[in-house]
């Protein structure tokens, strides 16, 4: 027994002396030895570069994917991708990395928390590497792109929040399948969709993430907005802030929605599994889930815009990229093609079609191949037509943090353990300190 | 006592020994049994218990979602080195203490003792920024260095050492052996089952760990099994249970092998420190 | 497993014995001699200084500063403005009463229902160390699989446990999506996972209890339940007492289970300290919080490792 344990364990350790060696090698290069040399500057090797995303799943495929074209078109720059989790955990793999010195040249960066990133000096001007040709992106997806007047980031994979239904339950329940328009329409529907068996709820009408996201679509769509004008001060403390949470909460109550379980993103994938079993006949969710949902969907999906409060309105949302500040000059050059190549017309139509995440170029929406797409999927134009309506996402640097504070007090009232009052007043208490960072 | 009453009773205690035997193997069951589903059996309410088809291919999708060869290969090496490094800090330490008295003796070992009881996680924070100030974060090195030394291993062998017999040492000192001699030719072999119960605990202290590994490596070079199966719950599209659990699998076997077939070791390895 | 169990006043002759009988000895190599310890355990020394000490030493810095990992180099002096702060903060009460009341249940829990088991299963047969040895399986496996595991099977909509309740005819359970029950059902994967360690270090302790002293009990036709807290309980009380410290500090380290299975919510309601840090250290830009909560919970577990030591040293003398 004994010999047995040590010369396993002798042979182990060998083995994988030898197998790390090689692998610890190759690491170093996406590790913290960098920056001694600003590699590759003119001797003849590849500038290597790291690009961190947040998109796992049949959408993280897709980026790797066009990573390995992008290498495969350009000889002098090799990029390597890393998944780093969903937004929250990259952000602050990001923010640890940069302390470390071994931060990525490029990262998405959600479009809420681009300013946080650029006040704190972690990313690089833009607008020499541009030379006014940003203005090839679609305008209305450029609010979450300048801090202080300063271009820090482009649009990749933007998103606004779309109304899904399941078409084939509106019809069965004789509801016109475009889904309902405005907020009592939306709770009309839900009565009617809503199922029960004796004295359990088979099939709900309506749900959604409890997230900041949706909230401020409610929020836009009576005419509010999460910050004053200045972005100092905290302006949900009125109806328009209240009323997203009086319509979820008297939903709830009343078994017509259902508040998902799950913190942070695992209550999207709850949502999103219970519309593809038929548990939830109605969700909210972004436009980048489409083409998952369209393609495992056992029945017809429709997408709509939000239903309208005093008007129509959303947060446009999902990544942009950015380029850091620390990377060295050959670095930044190369990930400023990197990612002008990532939001070019072909390839974001590219990535369109294979997300459902919205092209970034006005060329590319009014390409003649997405025209012909959305002709015959029509679902995937909602969001562009959306734009109209859709406003940036708050951006100062305490955000980050005070979103999720708005978050924890949401999901309080959704529970139960809150009035909206209750729920405001604790955020608008937290939000002063946060807000004057 | 009738045999009668001792019958019955008997019954209900192997009933019971049952139900405790299944509360904890269970679990495990459900995982392997998950790990054979398709999605679609996966999210059926009620759950079937044995999978309808046997989906053996889940186990390749869970390999190939990331590079897990890799993450194999630095979960070994992380949780070997380690180890070796243990080893060759410990013994001399412990054969110091055990055998010498010294000044400061004492104090030394106290401290020894204090970092016995405080885990890491206390303190990772200051450690991450200087280990950022030294370039490490990212690195393998990172993931071995703050381990390098293992209080526990000290105490163990200590103990060990102590109860070899003089006569034995004498002996070697006759033979003109020198002290570094006496310490790896002499005292080690006695405590080669201190050793085993030592080198057991320490690899799967660190095969399982997901903490260290979660604050200081940000790419797939480096990261561990455990990180790598972590991230399997992916943030858009579905949780696919199914493959997550055969990830799992890959992370939970190898342990429950080296489990079965040295179990004294083990359970004697975890349960040291009681004693 | 028992024949290691040397008791610890032999030891203690054994080690007097060397340390008197080896200084005298002072052969040709003079010097060396006296400094040959201090470079065995040197090695050893240096990586706890440099991994330990040092580390302790410059959290307790950091906690009087004000800075973020961003601007390291721009960190400035605040005094206790940092523990001032937290100590107004309504989320880190919160986080305190949580990790203390996970604290209290897991190790009440955990070690009431190990005494149970260990007198249950302290027998020879081979049964029961099959017993044994199940029961101890989970303590052995990564905390990200069984927290992957029981969040699976906790699922509240198509999760093994509340299939199994409806099968019994009871309601659905919330476990991890309500505020009320978050935290219980961290609890319950805490105690599964630690229940056969406590369990198996019981047996150790129980079987270490001199048979003689049953003997006598029974000659005085003590009842079970007197002999029970008459002499089990008072002869396990270090055993008891070692758990206790134990399970404590590592209730109070609790990461992984929140990282995987709730990341703190719903509603901070299973939001604890080394959670707490991460979040505020590595997402929030708040360093100096984080520290000063770092510097608060190295004060807990430094107390008790105080306490522990005090004890250790008054049962048996430690060197």
């Amino acid at each position: 027994m004994k010999r047995w344990a040590s010369v396993f364990l002798m042979l182990l350790l060998s083995v994988s002396l030898l197998v790390a060696g090689c692998s610890q090698s190759a690491s170093k290069t996406g590790g913290a030895a960098e920056g001694e040399k600003s590699a590759g500057a003119g001797d003849g090797k590849p500038v290597e570069i790291d690009f961190w995303y947040a998109l796992g799943g049949k959408n993280g495929k897709k980026i790797e994917e066009m990573v390995q074209k992008f290498n495969e078109t350009h000889k002098d720059i090799v990029v390597k991708p890393a998944y780093q989790g969903d937004y929250y955990q990259n952000h602050a793999k990001v923010l640890s990395a940069i302390t470390a010195g071994n931060q990525p040249d490029v990262t998405m960066v959600e479009a809420g928390v681009v300013g946080t990133f650029a006040n704190a000096k972690a990313l690089e001007d833009l607008g020499p590497y541009a030379k006014e040709m940003e203005t090839k992106y679609i305008p209305g997806l450029m609010g979450n792109s300048y801090w202080k007047d300063k271009l820090y980031a482009v649009p990749f994979n933007r998103s606004t929040p779309l109304l899904y239904v399941n078409k084939d339950k509106l019809k069965e329940a004789g509801l016109d399948p475009a889904g309902p328009k405005t907020w009592d329409e939306l709770i009309e529907y839900s009565r009617k969709l809503t199922k029960k068996e004796g004295d359990k709820t088979k099939t709900y009408g309506f749900s959604t993430p409890i997230d900041i996201w949706f909230y401020e679509a409610l929020v836009f769509q009576n005419g509010g907005s999460i910050l004053s004008e200045d972005g100092k001060q905290l302006a949900i403390n009125n109806e328009a802030g209240k009323a997203p949470i009086k319509l979820w909460t008297s939903m709830v109550k009343e078994g017509i929605m259902k508040n998902p379980p799950g913190e942070k993103y695992n209550a999207w994938d709850v949502a999103k599994q219970d519309f593809l079993n038929g548990q939830v006949a109605m969700i909210f969710t972004s436009t980048g889930d489409l083409q998952a949902l369209e393609s495992n969907a056992k029945f017809d999906v429709g997408t709509a815009f939000l239903p309208a409060g005093k008007t129509y309105g959303a947060p446009t949302g999902g990544a942009n990229l950015v380029v850091l500040a620390k990377s060295s000059d050959a670095k930044k050059k190369a990930a400023w093609e990197f990612i002008q190549w990532m939001t070019d017309t072909p390839q974001t139509i590219d990535w369109s079609l294979a997300s459902g995440y919205m092209p970034a170029t006005t060329e590319a929406v009014e390409s003649k191949q997405m025209q012909d797409v959305y002709k015959e999927r029509p679902n995937l134009k909602v969001a562009v037509d959306q734009l109209e309506y859709a406003k940036a996402r708050p951006m100062v640097p305490g955000y980050k943090e005070l979103q999720e504070v708005i978050m924890a007090e949401l999901q309080r009232a959704m529970l139960g353990q809150a009035t909206p009052d209750e729920a405001i007043a604790a955020v608008e208490k937290k939000a002063e300190k946060i807000l004057k960072k | 006592m009738y045999p009668l009453r001792l019958y019955v009773f008997k019954t209900i205690e192997w009933l019971l020994l049952l139900a405790v035997a299944l509360l904890f193997v269970f679990p495990f069951l459900w995982m392997a049994l998950t790990a054979f589903k398709t999605l679609p059996e996966v999210f059926r309410f009620p759950p079937t218990f044995l999978p309808e088809s046997w989906q053996i291919q889940n186990f390749a999708v869970a390999w190939k979602s990331g590079p897990f060869l890799t993450y194999l290969v630095n979960s070994l090496f992380v949780a070997l080195s380690i180890l070796v490094l243990q080893l060759f800090t410990a013994v001399p330490a412990a054969y110091a203490f055990a055998r010498y008295k010294f000044k400061g003796r004492n104090v030394l070992f106290g401290l020894t003792l204090i970092a016995l009881m405080i885990p890491p996680q206390v303190i990772f924070l200051p450690i991450y920024v200087f280990m950022s100030e030294w370039n490490l974060v990212n690195t393998l090195w990172s993931l071995i260095l703050p381990y390098g030394a293992s209080a526990f291993g000290i105490f163990l062998l200590r103990q060990a050492f102590m109860q070899v017999p003089d006569e034995v040492i004498e002996a070697a000192r006759l033979d003109n052996a020198s002290e570094w001699k006496i310490m790896w030719k002499v005292m080690v072999p006695m405590a080669k089952p201190v050793l085993v119960t030592f080198g057991l605990f320490s690899f799967i202290y660190h095969w399982n760990d997901y903490f260290w590994p979660l604050i200081m490596t940000n790419n797939e070079q480096v990261r561990t099994l455990p990180i790598g199966v972590a991230m399997m719950k992916s943030s858009e599209g579905d949780t696919l249970w199914h493959v997550i659990m055969a990830g799992n699998m890959i992370l939970v076997v190898p342990i429950l092998i080296i489990f079965f077939f040295a179990q004294r070791h083990i359970i004697n390895a975890f349960v040291y420190q009681s004693k | 497993m028992q024949n290691e169990a040397v008791a610890k006043p032999e030891i203690e002759m054994l080690e007097s014995a060397h340390a008197q009988a080896w200084p005298q000895q002072k052969p040709a190599w003079g010097r060396w001699e006296t400094i040959r310890p201090y470079a065995y355990v040197t090695p050893a020394l240096l990586f706890f200084a440099l991994f330990f000490f040092y580390p302790i030493g410059y959290v307790m810095y950091l906690s009087f500063h004000d800075w973020s990992l961003l601007n390291l180099e721009a960190k400035e002096w605040v005094g206790f403005a940092n523990f001032t702060e937290l100590f107004q903060e309504q989320d880190f009460y919160q986080v305190v009463i949580n990790t203390g009341l996970f604290t209290v249940l897991t190790v009440a829990l955990g070690i009431g229902l190990a005494f149970l088991l260990a007198l249950w299963l302290n027998r020879k047969a081979k049964i029961y160390g099959i017993i044994q040895g199940t029961i101890f399986s989970p303590h052995i496996i990564s905390l990200v699989s069984v927290s992957m595991l029981w969040m699976w099977m906790m699922d509240p909509q198509y999760g093994l446990l509340n299939a199994v309740l409806e099968a019994l005819g009871l309601p659905a359970y919330t476990w991890l999506s309500d505020t009320k029950s978050a935290l219980l059902s961290l609890v319950l994967v805490s105690v599964w996972k630690v229940v056969g360690y406590n369990t198996i270090v019981f047996i150790a302790g129980l079987q270490s209890i001199p048979r003689d002293i049953y003997e006598a009990a029974e000659l005085d036709r003590s009842s079970r339940i007197k002999t029970l807290y008459k002499i089990t309980v008072p002869m396990l009380s270090p055993t008891i007492f070692f758990l206790l410290v134990i399970n404590t500090i590592s209730s109070f380290q609790v990461f992984d289970t929140i990282a995987i299975m709730t990341q703190g919510g719903p509603v901070s309601s299973t939001n604890m300290l080394v959670y707490y840090i991460y979040e505020q250290g590595m997402d929030f830009f708040n360093g100096g919080i984080a520290s000063a909560a770092s510097v608060i919970l190295l004060g807990l577990v430094g107390l008790l490792t105080l306490v522990h030591f005090a004890f250790m040293s008054r049962r048996v003398h430690y060197r």
